[in-house]
């Protein structure tokens, strides 16, 4: 028997998970290390494998991790000294930033400081136009300068961000060519490589923020090679992508920018494995944690990518207070609330819920870590939903007390009683992230009614339902990995690289063999770093696709192409494809104006990965452990609560009931009848 | 009602709006509708009142769109039917110059008006003399859409889009933004009515009634807690073509009744210039400056606006008169909070900030391609830097009151012949201080073209800096320069190939003494 390794490392948890040829799966789950992560990487590996008795040489089949490594760098900015290399004249980029104001009505705001210094920063006199042309070269003259400056300031690792490189990386490259030369240890990043699209200051960012994390990413990622050679297992490890992709490990070191959003990407790709093993064409994945809850859009049984996306938002979430980032990436919103977040009673007598949060320490006021805020989860406790001696499995006791003093405090500024007010709390977190899901929704002009959502994180599966109920969702799911699901869904996920280079051209006067060679680059590339993760040339399946705008728009919308489009060169089939998009988007098509092109995108994945679900051991339907008391709904009676591991496929329960896992709690309420189907999904709908 | 009841209905409203605003600024055409998010979109009651706005768009619009609201249910009183929809680009009645199209489409549910949804944005073209301040009045500025019916029972006017077909050089997308609004209003008020729908509301009386009157108090209420009196402040700036224009405020506070009163008397009379402010706008400023200090975080609508007033003046240059010319208020607009924040020093010097830059620097260029072909670019913007706070530096590169993006260096060499020489920050153009202002920025360009060409550059605070506040330096002053000579020009220029233009934009005020 061969088998498969997932290890994702979260905030909190190391989640591993271990699958045989034959589909069954053995989890565990590890604290995670920050002084090393790789001691919980292979903490959690040896236990998992001595927990399925398989030996190291048996993992035949695939190492697959998601890590939060390059995150950590960032948001903690401890890393090493690292340099820009811009154009003379621009070597402000960063801290100009795009100039947006994120808050209008705030004049306290502030904005992070540049991730890289000006003093680190080194300006080149060279340029190249917009056309490409090459106004001026590099002048070896003031390379030399460069080498020595960049010795002198004991930088580790550059990145190199010239004007207009996107066009010509003639300029990047010669100077790139020239360090490497003399400079054999310096990382070098360069902007035409790692980001090549058009707009200097995400660009920038996006180099700046990739040459800050190789030098921590590449030995980590070295040192996990290694580490899985000494413990004898005989593979190589594959790294999960923001985009979802997963490449191997030379490659993701080389662009540690493409995996910010590993862990997140690959729970959506868990769910968009449900989403076909359910059949459903559209999911709403719903993951919602400690500090925060992540949804993302399932749209035909794949996750919606976006082409960019936000780092380290420093202001209550607000968009364009983070670092921009243009690489490919689930396409999710991650919306303030969460466990930990923190109710409170505004000038206006409103009841709030975050976005403030106690996080996981102190945490919620019923953690007993001296917390004195009332939380979310304080308010699930209050309301009994949660059971303070079965948190984590028993391991960690909750003191109901402290939670209900909490509450108490935000009551009598409310002039409420606590369980009214942990009933409001409970009742504002699902319109909160109702009304975000709707919002990110609505931004991408899909209608929110009838989505089903998929619940998991430590907070999601208790709220799921009333967000759905919000929603108007036709079910919600629980799937039965919930708490290893970003682990899982890395294991059934083909190898995938994405690539987007910037190309600005009106499609009717498309200069075909630009674009020829353009997409010929593309495509080496993508075979070099699959063949690298162990794929055969044969099996490699490319997706083509650009994204497009009508000309004098700023925003540009995604479309794929069902063939290469270098083979038949049909502009009037890609502007069909355009506003058919177009069109399922905003409602109207302008179609008298013209189109441009502004990048082109590749897809390319390895062969396709077949995996059994379902993990449901008990055969007879189980009886409920006991019975408790839940505030939430109107009710006299006691409610019914469940383990989920004594339920059997087919079972049905008619709320209200509880459900718990070790990790989390289903709250069924009144209204709505679950059903354990035969992928160990609990699916619940509401009554009509 | 109570706290959570009112909390989960109110988040709603803003939802709905929010929605519709983040819609229509990824569908516009207009550029700086995308780029700067310069667009407002509320919810307003049976009366008019509105209710609730989006958590994006400019100052100046939103609280426009306010007033607009209000005057355009009044005029239409019981003369609306559903699928009507109205419009205006009325400067007076709506956001102060012709490109601002305000939309307002009455809800219907069934047959009972239950409130509107209204946008404002600002479109591509309005026909007459385009972008800038050179117009002699505003006849020349362009089409004057009087507030009128777009649709009328869900069929469009057809001599109402006839008219505005003929009278824009951009059809298609004048057009095209109008559907937006249009398509975003009606959808808004499906959303309004699925909400009533699922909280059992008949309509939205008690529940705006409620957030009206708690806004009301809440403003009310911070307003008391400011010592009575009379606070004066004043900012001096210079416009394109170098006049100097002064803006005097005093601000009365009656901390009995909760009132904040504005008053403009003494700043300065109507300019030749399309700079002259309406008082919507000025209003829209003013309150934005004691709210944005008083308690930024409470939502924007007729409550929390309603106990602060603004006066000025007939015809002076923040409460422009017929037929005074409009076009490039923001020039003097976006100055209005800066004598409001110098008042609001001497009460709340925390939360105020020292003069920055003001309006941002815009410029338009228009020329020929290699290929002979001509073109006109969209406007671009650069900003100075902030005013210090009491505790913290001003943000360089950022401009207050609006906090508009700039388009890309790479974005505007791909659009047009344009080659950037330079864009980086003017370090020690802040004034200095115990906090410092921020810094300014020096943006250098010329053109690869072998013909002349067209520039209409809009800078400001050319002759001296922003104030400094608290014994604070002031701000460096800016410099607009072609082939290193200064310029003060209000109108186009043609300029010859080989022209170099260097723009230098103010430094922030400092705070503090050093």
């Amino acid at each position: 028997m061969t088998y498969s390794l997932a290890v994702d490392i979260g905030g909190t948890f190391t989640d591993v998970v271990l699958r045989s040829a034959d589909g069954s799966l053995y989890v565990d789950k590890t604290l995670t290390t920050h002084h090393d992560l790789l001691e919980a990487f292979f903490r959690g590996v040896n236990l998992v494998l001595r927990k399925a008795d398989v030996r190291p040489e048996q993992v035949e089949g695939v190492v697959v991790h998601a890590t939060t490594i390059v995150t950590n760098a960032l948001i903690e900015r401890k890393g090493f000294p690292t340099a820009l290399v811009a154009t003379k004249g621009f070597g402000d980029v960063l801290a100009i930033r795009n100039e947006h104001r994120y808050e209008m009505y705030d004049p306290q705001i502030e904005f992070a400081p540049p991730l890289i210094s000006r003093e680190l920063t080194f300006e080149l006199d060279e340029r190249v136009l917009a056309d490409g042309s090459v106004l001026r070269r590099v002048n070896p003259a003031e390379v030399e300068a460069l080498t020595e400056w960049l010795k002198a300031s004991g930088v580790v690792s550059a990145a190199i961000c010239l004007l207009n490189s996107f066009r010509n990386p003639e300029n990047e490259r010669a100077v790139a060519a020239a360090l490497a030369e003399r400079l054999p240890e310096l990382y070098i990043s360069l902007s035409s490589s790692v980001a090549p699209q058009i707009r200097e200051y995400p660009r920038t960012s996006t180099t700046a923020i990739n040459a800050y994390a190789m030098p921590i990413t590449e030995p980590y990622l070295r040192g996990l090679e290694e580490g899985l050679h000494e413990a004898r297992i005989p593979n190589r490890p594959l790294i999960m992508l923001s985009s979802g992709g997963i490449i191997g490990a030379g490659v993701a070191a080389r662009n540690p920018v493409r995996m910010i959003e590993s862990g997140p990407a690959a729970g959506a790709l868990a769910a968009s494995w449900y989403a076909q093993r359910l059949k459903l064409d559209r999911l709403l994945s719903f993951d919602m944690g400690g500090t925060t809850a992540k949804a993302c859009l399932i749209e035909n049984r794949k996750p919606l990518v976006t082409g960019s996306f936000e780092i380290d938002r420093m202001y209550r979430f607000y968009e364009g207070s983070g670092m921009p980032v243009t690489v490919p990436c689930i396409d999710m919103i991650e919306i303030g609330a969460g466990g930990g977040s923190i109710a409170s009673v505004d000038d206006l007598g409103l009841l709030k819920v975050g976005p403030r949060s106690a996080g996981s320490n102190p945490g919620p006021a019923c953690y007993g870590l001296g917390g004195t805020n009332a939380t979310v989860t304080d308010a699930d406790l209050v309301l009994g939903l949660l059971d303070a001696n079965n948190f984590l499995g028993g391991d960690m006791q909750l003191d109901v007390r402290a939670a209900y003093t909490a509450m108490e405090r935000v009551a009598k500024t409310l002039d409420a009683t606590p369980v009214q007010t942990a009933d409001g709390i409970f009742r504002i977190v699902a319109e909160t992230m109702a009304g975000a899901a709707r919002a990110h929704l609505t931004d991408r002009g899909i209608d929110h009614r009838g989505l089903a959502l998929l619940a998991f994180g430590g907070a999601g599966p208790v709220h799921a339902c009333a967000v759905g109920s919000l929603l108007g969702s036709t079910a919600v799911i629980f799937p039965p990995q919930a708490s290893v699901l970003s682990a899982f869904g890395t294991l059934v996920t083909p190898v995938r690289l994405d690539l987007v280079r910037s190309a600005l051209g009106n499609l009717e006067s498309l200069a075909w063999d630009d674009v020829g060679r353009l997409l010929g680059e593309m495509v080496d590339e993508a075979h070099a770093a699959l063949a690298q993760a162990g794929c055969e040339r044969d099996s490699v399946r490319l997706t083509f696709g650009a994204d497009l705008r009508y000309f004098g728009q700023q925003n540009e919308l995604g479309i794929t192409f069902a063939h290469d489009p270098r083979k038949d060169r049909d502009t009037s089939a890609i502007r069909r494809v355009f506003e058919a998009a177009y069109l399922a988007q905003y409602g109207v098509t302008p179609s008298h104006v013209p189109l441009e092109i502004v990048s082109w995108r590749l897809t390319a994945q390895g062969p396709e990965i077949t995996v059994e679900g379902g993990m449901q051991r008990a055969t007879s339907p189980g009886a409920p452990k006991l019975y408790r008391k839940v505030l939430l709904w109107p009710s006299e009676e006691d409610v019914p609560v469940y383990d989920r591991v004594a339920l059997a496929i087919g079972q049905q329960i008619a709320g209200p009931a509880i459900i718990e896992e070790r990790e989390t709690t289903i709250v069924l309420p009144p209204n709505w009848d679950a059903v354990v189907n035969e992928l160990a999904c609990i699916v619940a709908t509401e009554r009509g | 009602m109570d706290g959570i009841e009112l909390e989960i209905l109110w988040s709603n409203l803003i939802g709905i709006v929010s929605e519709q605003a983040k819609a229509l600024q990824r569908i516009a055409f207009s550029p700086i509708v995308r780029e700067a998010g310069d667009l407002a979109s509320g919810l307003f009651d049976a009366q008019g009142r509105m209710v609730a706005q989006a958590n994006t768009g400019t100052p100046g619009h939103i609280n426009s769109l306010a007033a607009a609201g209000k005057t355009l249910a009044g005029l239409f009183h019981n003369q609306l039917v559903p699928g009507d929809i109205i419009i205006t680009n009325d400067p007076w009645m709506s956001a102060g110059h012709f490109f601002d199209i305000t939309v307002l489409a009455p809800i219907f549910w069934d047959e009972r008006l239950i409130g509107y949804i209204g946008s404002t944005i600002h479109h591509t073209d309005i026909g007459g003399y385009g972008i800038g301040a050179g117009a002699r009045d505003i006849h020349e500025e362009g089409l004057w859409i009087p507030p009128s019916k777009f649709y009328e029972a869900a069929e469009p006017n057809p001599v109402l889009h006839d008219i505005i077909r003929h009278n824009v050089r951009t059809p298609d997308h004048v057009f095209g933004d109008l559907a937006a609004q249009v398509s975003s209003g009606r959808a808004g008020g499906e959303r309004l009515i699925a909400l009533c729908k699922r909280a059992g509301l008949r309509d939205i009386e008690t529940l705006s009634e409620e957030i009206i009157s708690r806004s009301e108090a809440a403003t009310r209420r911070a307003i008391r807690a400011l010592p009575a009196g009379t606070w004066h402040g004043e900012s001096r700036f210079d416009v394109p073509g170098g006049d100097v224009i002064e803006l005097k405020t005093a601000v009365t506070v009656d901390n009995v009744a909760g009132d904040v009163v504005i008053d403009f008397t003494g700043s300065s009379g109507a300019s030749p210039l399309g700079i002259n402010v309406v008082m919507n706008y000025t209003h829209a400023y003013s309150t934005f400056a004691v709210r944005s200090c008083l308690n930024p975080e409470q939502p924007n609508n007729y409550g929390s606006l309603a106990p602060i007033r603004v006066t000025a003046p007939k015809g002076c240059i923040v409460n422009a008169a017929y037929p005074s010319p409009l076009n490039a208020r923001h020039v003097v607009g976006m100055f209005v909070p800066m004598p409001i924040l110098k008042a609001l020093y001497q009460i709340l010097p925390e939360r105020v900030l020292a003069e920055g830059s003001g309006a941002v620097w815009t410029v338009q260029i228009q020329g020929k391609y290699a290929n002979g072909e001509a073109f006109t670019s969209s406007m671009f913007n650069y900003s100075g830097g902030m005013g210090a706070r009491a505790n913290k530096p001003g943000p360089s590169a950022t401009c207050y009151p609006t906090g508009v993006a700039a388009v890309p260096v790479e974005i505007l060499e791909a659009a047009m012949p344009i080659v950037f020489d330079r864009r980086e920050l003017r370090r020690g153009s802040g004034g200095e201080g115990r906090s410092r202002g921020g810094d300014g920025q020096v943006i250098g360009f010329h053109m690869r073209t072998d013909q002349p060409w067209l520039l209409n550059a809009v800078p400001s605070r050319l002759d001296r800096g922003p104030d400094g506040l608290d014994g604070g330096a002031p701000g460096a002053g800016g410099h607009f320069l072609v082939n290193g000579k200064p310029v003060s020009e209000a109108r186009k220029m043609t300029m010859q190939p080989g022209d170099v233009v260097l723009l230098e934009t103010p430094g922030g005020g400092g705070y503090g003494r050093a």
